[in-house]
């Protein structure tokens, strides 16, 4: 039966909306700050065989992460084996997971007509899945096998009754169990609330209709993709860049009217440390930049990915194998992605930028709440410079290009939940990121610790290089942490894993500036003296860089 | 009190300035009868001296101000001034340490596949952040003392760079006010005549960000408002104005003109608040009081879910905020509203891939719909209704209008040539991806929160609510649909019926454990209070305000809550029983409930007085046939359910009592509604429409395709 178009489109549309329901469902149930404000999760929705059709709102990291799991879900639990109400999870990288142990999927089924027609599935990042450290992230982590609980594609729920012993199981493996139990509960929550709307639509359509909707709909992302496509300059493109812990990273990109190439085969072998990429995560990256380069308003669905070619080593450190330690794979995959946009940068002015800080800067910091005594872990990506753009200044105190609709934790609740006391969370007036047009401001925010048994876990990368300057703009400035103990010596770090703080410590965060773009010398006078005003700027700077004279 | 004069009748009047005309409706009551007569006038809007379009909208109306015993004012003065950048220039006090918390906002990228993404700009500069020592904590205690010291050097500072209004926002503040309170007095020594604004006044509810944000947007405004209010009083009184003048509020209640105008942006949202409002009123004037309300104006659609008669407040209201801006946030109390970029002006237009798409852009009034006549090229949602039949080509604009079906076919097939299909398909294709966008609006306050649309009636106005509100409502299946009497001018009955009220919402950690009972009992005597005290101020008796107790509950370790009434005075027992209320509405909202434990995270308050309110009369019913008001028969697009012969009748003709059957389409001079086959029409007692959903098991959609 043919499907008219309009009919077709309503359908899609409907999926969107789906996917935004279920991104509030889990926001609102949540029990993970990283979840309910940090806003650390996605949602999607997929067709029968796991190819994506819509996500929800949240993290463009995320996008493209559902389908490579309900891939490997689908393919462990035959159609004829699944039931409606039935509910799947997997958190581990070499079965399905992409990204770290922490982050849970969790899926659905979703059938009309007597058949699976779709899967709504949503990613989160949890508080503590156990493994060797508070949080499960630490960078002493050699094997995966310390970084928490594994589940190798599961099933959760059966029929709509939770399978008790799964759940046991998970709560006994994590320090904060009533939390991570919430949590999957949200989970669980968000992709009920898509299914039932899926199960409406093509209810009301035909699960045939629904079926062709979204194919046509993964056709028309594709479509949309091939036209931009044939806009990017092509050639092929190459970067070696050194990286904070001594690696070089390689890329090379080939760019014609079909595809969109990237060759990550020429790097370093899988890391002994959780600083490791499976595969997929760097699919992801590539996914994301292509996303930017050729249609950044539009949706993106399993079609939008279609030209991505991605050539990569196994044993290498994108493309690790078990039993890697993956934790900071985040930062890892930051990397690879940084390295693609700086590859073709100096090609394509219009369309990229200068460098951002590019690092999730994720922190980590636990304890006992002086108050209520209960343990707190505050788990906090930190906002930080962009890189100024043609024509145009950075944006200051922003998320990394890996997180989206992503919000930093206000001091009142941070103070109030967590027990610490914020003394400042100001801009960063460090040197760094002049230019034509200057980088975006980072931050500073100072953690004054109350807790007697608290601990600090960070890993912050573009510390020993900062975000990267474009056409003469200077480098932005780094990524670092600074500790200052209420007895003893100030140090310095970008990373550490479960350091042990006192009442009275001072954890200060600084993220970099992002890189300037052109020559700061051709700065307009006013902008430069307005910086000076507003304090970002000192006037012997002013002079010595920009040639200020007023 | 100026109650009713000798007149043997009382005279209400709503006012609206909006961006282009300012609007009055006038009800004149007859004390014997209770009837009301209703004028309605229009005149051009008069920036930046807005109180004048009032003062001329009311003679052009014939309203004679010394005649008015009521009048409500509603207006669009303070969401114009901020969209347009038309405040003043803002200073802003804070903390030491967080100058930088209005710039470093929340760091969210709503677009965030574009590298380009501009974060919105603070409305205060860096300069013009200052600081000052000290802090409270989470609990409201002090844990460094107030410097007031550097006072005298910032406001000379401001005074030198021309702030003409300043905002105070000090950390926790929404537990102790005190060191703001001190700053401002200190600020009103120092500076007597400049407009202040601490963050505790407008919110006690945590996140400093937010709150400080809508401290400095209050600013910006404060000056512009507050002239314009105390010109409007001026004239009015000039005029022989002796009655009460009312200020409508984003939460839907109105408040006096000396309160809002010393924090305006309470009327951020008081447009749409209006209507959600009189959906609520006549919900329970019709013994409906679960009400989907939805109006459907020239650019965009609003819609509100209304339980128990209660329309919902929250304090999570942004302005510019979309899929490409992360916005700014404003935390006061506004009706939850969902708003969608799909009128009857919204474009049609086709995309590089085959793709129809309707809004969010708009013809807006100038050029218009093609149709207009006025220079429209691009087709919008009228201009496929008027092709369909849906909209009466010789009664367009209640016959004020001309159709111009001639650029309506230009324009549509245009949109049809990309399609690759006829005009005809190309207008229904219109109509049914507009009424699928608002259906997914609907969906998100309904279905979204657990509630299920057959409990509920659609309440449909605005100028173009009633022309898709049957299709919604069947699409919804909610039981019928309402089209109340006067749904053109249903904002300002609106106004009419709405209390003098206030909401307060307050932070304040609480465990429902064992012995908490009486700390939360004090929480919210403590507010009511303070409530009670406000409304003394205006001269509301303590006895004439009524108060509702919500708490905000959540399962300990979540941030977001359940709101859950409570009834009579928090006692152990009480407490129980409210623990036992919020898991319940917990699993209707999420499908599960949690064995963990529940804590309190805040109150809310409303505090209300009934100011003089229109009363409903009823009509008798007549047994004549709808036929009477039958005035033609013409065939009718009703897109996916075919063409169809409809009866059209004169909505001035019909009478209460009077009932008939679609296919049918009503025509009013301000509104048209299109009833699709199956349903049935009754007007009821008050002159409003009552469409019956038929049973719809069994209607394809593509069969009629």
């Amino acid at each position: 039966m043919a499907l008219d178009p309009i009919t077709s489109e309503i359908i899609q549309n409907s999926l969107q909306a789906a996917a935004d329901e279920m991104f509030v469902a889990m926001k609102k149930t949540a029990m993970s700050s990283i979840i309910y404000e940090v806003l650390d999760m996605g949602t999607g929705i997929m067709d029968a065989r796991g190819e994506i059709a819509s996500s929800g709102a949240g993290i463009p990291a995320f996008v493209g992460v559902l389908d490579k799991a309900v891939k490997v879900i689908a393919a462990k639990f035959p159609e004829d084996g699944l039931k409606p109400g039935d509910v799947y999870a997997t958190n581990d990288p070499f079965y399905g997971g992409v990204t770290h142990l922490n982050d849970i999927i969790v899926a659905m089924p979703v059938f009309a007509d007597g058949k699976l027609i779709a899967w709504t599935a949503n990613i989160a990042h949890n508080s503590d899945v156990g493994g060797m450290a508070p949080g499960s992230l630490t960078g002493d982590a050699t094997e995966i096998f310390q970084e928490g609980l594994r589940l190798p594609a599961i099933q959760i729920v059966e029929a709509g009754d939770p399978i008790r012993p799964v759940f046991d199981i998970l709560k006994v493996n994590s320090r904060m169990p009533d939390v991570l139990e919430g949590d999957v509960w949200a989970a669980i929550s968000s992709v009920r609330v898509g299914a039932a709307r899926l199960e409406q639509i093509a209810g009301k359509y035909g699960a045939g209709a629904f079926e062709q909707a979204l194919g046509e709909f993964m056709d028309y992302g594709e479509a949309v993709s091939r036209k931009a496509l044939r806009e990017l300059p092509k050639g092929s493109f190459e970067l070696s860049e050194e990286q904070d812990d001594g690696r070089t990273f390689k890329v090379r990109i080939e760019i014609t009217d079909d595809t969109f190439s990237v060759d990550l085969r020429d790097n370093p072998d899988q890391s002994t440390g959780p600083v490791n990429s499976c595969r997929d995560g760097v699919m992801v990256a590539a996914q994301m930049l292509f996303k930017s380069l050729t249609d950044p308003r539009g949706l993106a669905n399993a079609g939008s990915f279609r030209p991505i070619e991605l050539l990569t080593r196994p044993g290498s450190t994108f493309d690790a194998q078990e039993p890697a330690a993956m934790g900071f794979y985040y930062e890892i995959e930051l990397r690879a992605y940084d390295l693609m946009w700086r590859c073709l940068a100096p090609h394509m002015p219009e369309r990229l930028g200068a460098g951002h800080f590019a690092s999730v800067c994720g922190t980590f910091i636990g304890g006992t709440h002086p108050e209520t005594g209960r343990q707190y872990t505050i788990i906090e990506p930190q906002v930080g410079g962009w890189g100024a753009a043609a024509g145009k200044d950075g944006n200051s105190a922003i998320f990394s290009s890996f997180h989206g609709e992503t919000y930093n934790c206000p001091a009142e609740i941070n103070e109030a939940r967590n027990g610490v006391v914020i003394d400042r969370m100001e801009l960063n007036c460090e040197p760094g990121g002049e230019g034509r047009e200057t980088g975006g401001r980072g931050v500073v925010i100072d953690y004054r610790t109350r807790a007697e048994n608290g601990y600090l876990t960070a890993g912050y990368t573009r510390s020993r290089f900062p975000a990267w300057g474009l056409h003469g703009g200077r480098d932005g400035s780094p990524n670092y942490v600074r500790f200052l103990p209420k007895e003893g010596e100030p140090s310095e770090f970008a990373f550490v894993s479960a350091m042990p703080t006192k009442p009275g410590d001072v954890i200060r965060v600084i993220t970099g500036n992002g890189g300037g773009m052109g020559d700061p010398k051709d700065r307009p006078r006013e902008k430069v003296a307005a910086d000076i005003r507003d304090g970002l700027l000192s006037v012997e700077r002013a002079r010595e860089v920009y040639g200020y004279d007023g | 009190m100026s109650g009713t004069n000798d007149k043997g009748r009382t005279i209400r009047v709503a006012t609206d300035v909006g961006g282009t005309f300012t609007d009055m409706v006038c009800f004149e009551t007859d004390l014997a009868t209770g009837e009301s007569r209703i004028t309605t006038a229009k005149s051009d809007t008069t920036p930046p001296n807005f109180e004048q379009g009032v003062l001329n909208v009311l003679k052009k109306g014939g309203v004679d101000a010394a005649t008015v015993d009521f009048m409500a004012h509603g207006t669009t003065v303070v969401i114009n001034a901020l969209t347009e950048r038309k405040g003043v220039k803002v200073g802003l006090i804070t903390t030491e340490g967080f100058r930088d918390t209005l710039e470093i906002a929340r760091g969210n990228r709503p677009d965030f596949f574009n590298l380009h993404y501009e974060k919105p700009k603070p409305f205060v500069p860096r300069y013009l952040r200052r600081e000052v020592p000290g802090r409270m904590n989470y609990l409201g205690e002090e844990t460094q003392p107030l410097d007031l010291s550097p006072l005298e050097g910032i406001v000379a500072d401001f005074k030198a760079d021309g702030v003409e209004a300043v905002a105070v926002s000090l950390l926790h503040s929404y537990a102790n006010p005190a060191h703001e309170l001190a700053v401002l007095e200190k600020l009103r020594e120092l500076w007597p005549e400049v407009a202040g604004v601490g963050s505790h006044q407008i919110s006690r509810e945590w996140r400093e960000y937010e709150r400080g944000n809508s401290a400095v947007l209050s600013a910006y405004v404060q000056p512009v408002a507050e002239r314009y209010l105390g010109r409007l009083e001026d004239g009015l009184k000039a005029d022989g104005f002796e009655g009460q003048l009312y200020v409508m509020q984003s939460n839907c209640g109105v408040d006096s003109l000396e309160a809002t105008a010393r924090i305006p942006i309470t009327m951020v949202e008081s447009g749409p608040a209006s209507g959600f409002w009189g959906a609520a009123e006549l919900g329970k004037l019709i013994g409906e009081p679960n009400v989907l309300a939805l109006d459907i104006g020239g650019t965009t659609a609003k819609c509100s879910l209304i339980e128990d008669g209660e329309v919902t407040i929250m304090t999570d209201y942004w302005i510019e905020r979309d899929r490409t801006s992360a916005g700014y946030p404003i935390m006061v109390p506004v009706v939850d509203l969902v708003e969608i970029g799909n009128g009857g002006g919204s474009i049609a237009w086709v995309d590089d891939f085959g793709k129809l798409h309707v809004g969010p852009q708009s013809a807006g009034a100038m050029p218009g719909p093609a149709a207009y006549g006025k220079g429209g090229t691009e087709a919008t949602t009228t201009d496929a209704n008027l092709w369909l039949g849906r909209i009466n080509r010789d009664y367009f604009c209640g016959g004020a209008v001309e159709a111009d079906m001639e650029s309506a076919g230009a324009a549509l097939q245009a949109v049809a040539d990309k399609l690759g299909v006829d005009r005809d398909e190309a207008a229904r294709g219109i109509v049914r991806i507009a009424n699928n966008n608002m259906v997914n609006a609907l969906k998100l306050v309904s279905l979204n929160r657990g509630h299920d649309p057959r409990d509920f009636v659609l309440v449909a106005f605005g100028g173009g609510g009633a022309m898709h509100a049957v299709a919604l409502g069947q699409e919804l299946g909610v039981k019928k649909v309402v089209v109340p009497a006067g749904a053109s001018v249903f904002s300002a009955w609106g106004m009419m019926m709405s209390d003098l009220r206030r909401d307060f919402f307050l932070t304040a950690l609480a465990d429902v454990g064992e012995g908490a009972a009486d700390g939360i009992e004090a929480r919210f005597a403590e507010t009511e209070d303070r409530a009670r005290a406000q409304f003394a101020e205006e001269g509301v008796p303590s006895d004439k305000v009524e108060l509702k107790r919500f708490g905000k509950f959540r399962y300990q370790n979540q941030e977001h809550t359940v709101e859950v009434p409570l009834d009579g005075a928090v006692t152990e027992d009480a407490l129980a029983r409210i623990v036992a209320d919020f898991h319940e509405a917990y699993e209707k909202e999420y499908t599960y409930r949690l064995d963990a434990p529940v804590e309190m995270v805040g109150l809310h308050l409303i505090a209300s007085a009934e100011v003089g309110k229109l009363k409903p009369v009823e009509s008798a019913l007549t047994d004549a046939p709808a036929s009477e008001a039958l005035k033609g028969r013409r065939v009718v697009d009703f897109a996916t359910e075919g063409r169809h012969e409809a009866d059209i009748y004169d909505g001035e003709a019909l009478c209460p009592g009077m009932s008939f059957d679609g296919p049918a389409v009503i025509e009013d001079p301000g509104t048209t509604i299109v009833v699709n086959p199956g349903n049935r029409v009754e007007m009821d007692r008050w002159g409003n429409l009552h469409i019956l959903i038929a049973a719809l098991a069994g209607t394809k959609e593509l069969e009629a395709v």
